[in-house]
């Protein structure tokens, strides 16, 4: 390569001209820069600076390479510089005498790492022991262990104290320690990386590691590892020390680690079931905490047993999950109480549900389109000289076609995630609910009122959370008073209390009698021969979900069952 | 502007849209294939075609991507409007890559479509 700064017939007495940031000087003081000519920023053709923890260094046309920087791998540096050719074409001879500088340093890392064989091997022993036990027993987590495992005598010239650890029958494998002695570090890794790293610590006699070679690991940090495996019936494990350089380690580093990590399984095993435990267990609890049915689940080999606030059996047991671990396998029992047995977990009452859901968006676009020709003849007929008669006819058809349009809309949008909100009107959510619940509430004399014209108040609300409430409770009261021979009729009354919208739904059948008041919102109570008994929980737990609430207003004035849903307003 | 294809397999609308397009005045061809109107496409000199984008046979972004063999994209972007039942972001994204006019099925105001559609 063509050198541009240094031709080659050029005296190597002709220095590079070079600038090295002095806070590199001042940690390499053994450094020789005599093959450099150390002048001002402005001056140099090269300048040597430390960003964070990297070596930048700045040639003149406005490139730049950098290279991790820390106190023990400077030759670390040197050497990637010496492979860079941009440098080496650069900085030329002056670059050996760079290189050479560094074997003082190099030295230097040594003798504060390595043991000198025979010389108070005994007494490191001891002290190992004695530091192992100690660690054991003041770690509470896999990371204060390892945190820990950097305070061993041998290991204090430490950077890095890590474990890769897999978990058997979990999809990925989980790196998680501490680098530069303080820095957490936690990152996932495919479980084919993992198996083919585990099985290259185990079959390797040396027990010395290069980061490159594992480069799909991405470990955090470069340079050469100590590494040991361990195996159990549970999981697999890798735990590395490094000191971020690449020189090699010693016999007696290899074998204390090895010694270390044996002395610490133990403890290892017990940090790793704690957070193996503690982990299932918040799993669990994020599992539970919306499922509308009250369950429990318990530990077929701890006991332990856990179960969401709906489940109101046995209350004294809810504790006993604290102070167990949870290993699983796990029995999921529903609230087993003499009364609910006989109704089963209906597992298939929710497959029902979501292929409803599926057969509405299949039914919407399959009517659609038809439909869509409906309403294009008829608007088509209309236009024709037609006697009057036939086009009052047509434009009947094309009402009728509208509707069924509304209402595939509104049932699909039912079964639609809803992820954005939008503020909509309250009017608009009543209309809706009355049009989707017409087909039940046919004989019903619906009257709405909006008080202090709250009509065109606005709920940031889901839409179809609110419909569906307001349609349950349209449908319940529909249902309630079908067969009765007098006026059947349903009050639907919307007023402002503060910052909420209230919305009143009375009707004036049977009622519920006062001990069915109490059970209303139970799961799986129901007064109706095909009710599953989970419309009002459902609904309640919508409302309050939304930050409002549903609630029965016992009245022993008026005929009827009267509920109020309480909405915040936007 | 004189002659329009219309490319719809519900024949209901194909037959609909036909009727309304002629009492306007307009010359109309219908294609429930997108194979046949991608003929029709090379054979004649449409001002305007009209495709749904759910075919029977090919889609029609299918139709569209042969006419270029007879189009340039500017004339394509002018001379096609897509009708769709399926707005998804996906033909959506296609759809704005013709730089196409996009009609929803059901048409909101059939007056307004017919502009679009003629215009």
């Amino acid at each position: 390569m063509e050198n541009t700064f240094y031709p080659s017939n050029q005296e190597a007495s002709e220095q590079v001209k070079i600038f090295v940031d002095h806070q590199i000087l001042d940690e390499f003081d053994t450094l020789d820069t005599s093959g450099f000519c150390l002048v001002s920023e402005n001056e140099a053709k090269v300048s040597v600076l430390k960003r964070g923890n990297r070596l930048w260094v700045n040639f003149p046309d406005g490139e730049h390479c950098d290279f991790p920087f820390y106190y023990k791998n400077l030759t670390t540096i040197l050497e990637g510089m010496k492979s860079d050719i941009k440098v080496r074409s650069l900085m030329g001879e002056a670059f050996d005498g760079f290189i050479k500088s560094t074997q003082g340093i190099e030295k230097k890392v040594f003798s504060q790492v390595s043991l000198n064989p025979g010389e108070n091997v005994k007494d490191l022993w001891d002290e190992i022991i004695k530091k192992v036990n100690l660690i054991s027993s003041e770690s509470h987590s896999l990371r204060s262990l390892l945190e820990k495992l950097l305070d061993v005598p041998f290991l204090q010239k430490f950077e890095s104290s890590l474990i890769v650890l897999h978990l058997k029958g979990q999809t990925k494998a989980e790196l998680l320690g501490i680098i530069w002695r303080i820095e957490k570090t936690q990152s996932l890794i495919e479980v084919k990386d993992f198996n083919i790293f585990f099985n290259s610590i185990k079959k390797s006699k040396i027990k010395s590691f290069s980061s490159e070679a594992f480069s799909r690991l991405n470990l955090p940090f470069n340079g050469s590892f100590l590494a040991k495996e361990v195996m159990s019936k549970k999981y697999s494990m890798v735990a590395i020390v490094s000191r971020h350089d690449f020189l090699n380690y010693s016999k007696e580093e290899i074998e204390l680690f090895e010694t270390c990590i044996d002395l610490l399984q133990p403890h290892f095993e017990r940090l790793i079931e704690q957070e193996f435990s503690d982990k299932r267990i918040s799993e669990l609890r994020v599992c539970l905490k919306d499922f509308p049915l009250p369950l429990r689940i318990r530990d077929t080999v701890t006991g332990a047993s856990f179960m969401n606030d709906l489940y109101t059996g046995e209350l004294q047991e809810k504790d006993i999950f604290f102070n167990k671990k949870v290993q699983g396998p796990f029995t999921i029992d529903l609230y087993d109480s003499d009364e609910l047995r006989h109704y089963a977990f209906d597992l298939f009452h929710f497959q029902r549900i979501s292929l409803l859901g599926e057969l509405l968006n299949t039914l919407r676009h399959e009517l659609s389109n038809p439909l869509f020709g409906l309403k294009l003849g008829s608007q088509l007929f209309s236009m024709m000289e037609v006697p009057v008669d036939s086009k009052e006819l047509m434009a009947e058809i094309e009402k009728n076609i509208n509707r069924c349009q509304l209402i595939i809309e509104n049932f699909s949008n039912l079964y639609q995630v809803q992820t954005e909100l939008r503020p909509v009107s309250i009017k608009k959510i009543i209309d809706e609910a009355i049009v989707l619940s017409k087909s039940e509430s046919r004989e019903v004399r619906k009257n709405v009122q909006y008080l202090n014209e709250t009509e065109n108040e606005l709920l940031n609300v889901p839409l179809i959370f609110v419909v569906q409430i307001i349609f349950n409770l349209i449908v319940n009261a529909s249902q309630a008073m079908r067969g009765q021979q007098e006026n059947q009729r349903l009050d639907i009354i919307i007023e402002k209390e503060g910052s909420f919208l209230q919305i009143g739904i009375h009707d004036n059948g049977p009622g519920i009698s006062g001990d069915q008041v109490t059970q209303l919102f139970k799961p799986f109570f129901t007064t109706k021969p095909q009710g599953t008994g989970l419309g009002l929980l459902l609904s309640r737990n919508l409302a309050i979900k939304m930050g409002g609430n549903l609630e029965y207003l016992v009245n022993n004035t008026e005929k009827g069952a009267h509920f109020r849903l309480t909405l915040p307003l936007s | 502007m004189k002659h329009i294809l219309i490319i719809e397999d519900e024949i209901l609308i194909q037959q609909s849209l036909k009727k309304l397009f002629e009492r306007k005045g307009f010359i109309v061809d219908v294609s429930a294939s997108g194979k046949i109107a991608i003929d029709l496409i090379l054979n004649n000199q449409y001002d305007r075609i009209i495709c749904d984008l759910m075919l029977q046979d090919i889609s029609g972004f299918d139709v569209i991507e042969e006419s270029k063999r007879k189009f340039s994209p500017e004339e394509l972007s002018h001379k096609f409007v897509i009708m769709t039942a399926y707005n998804s972001p996906q033909v959506l994204s296609r759809a704005n890559a013709y730089k196409c006019r996009l009609l929803n099925k059901p048409f909101e105001d059939l007056e307004e479509a017919m502009r679009i559609m003629t215009e």
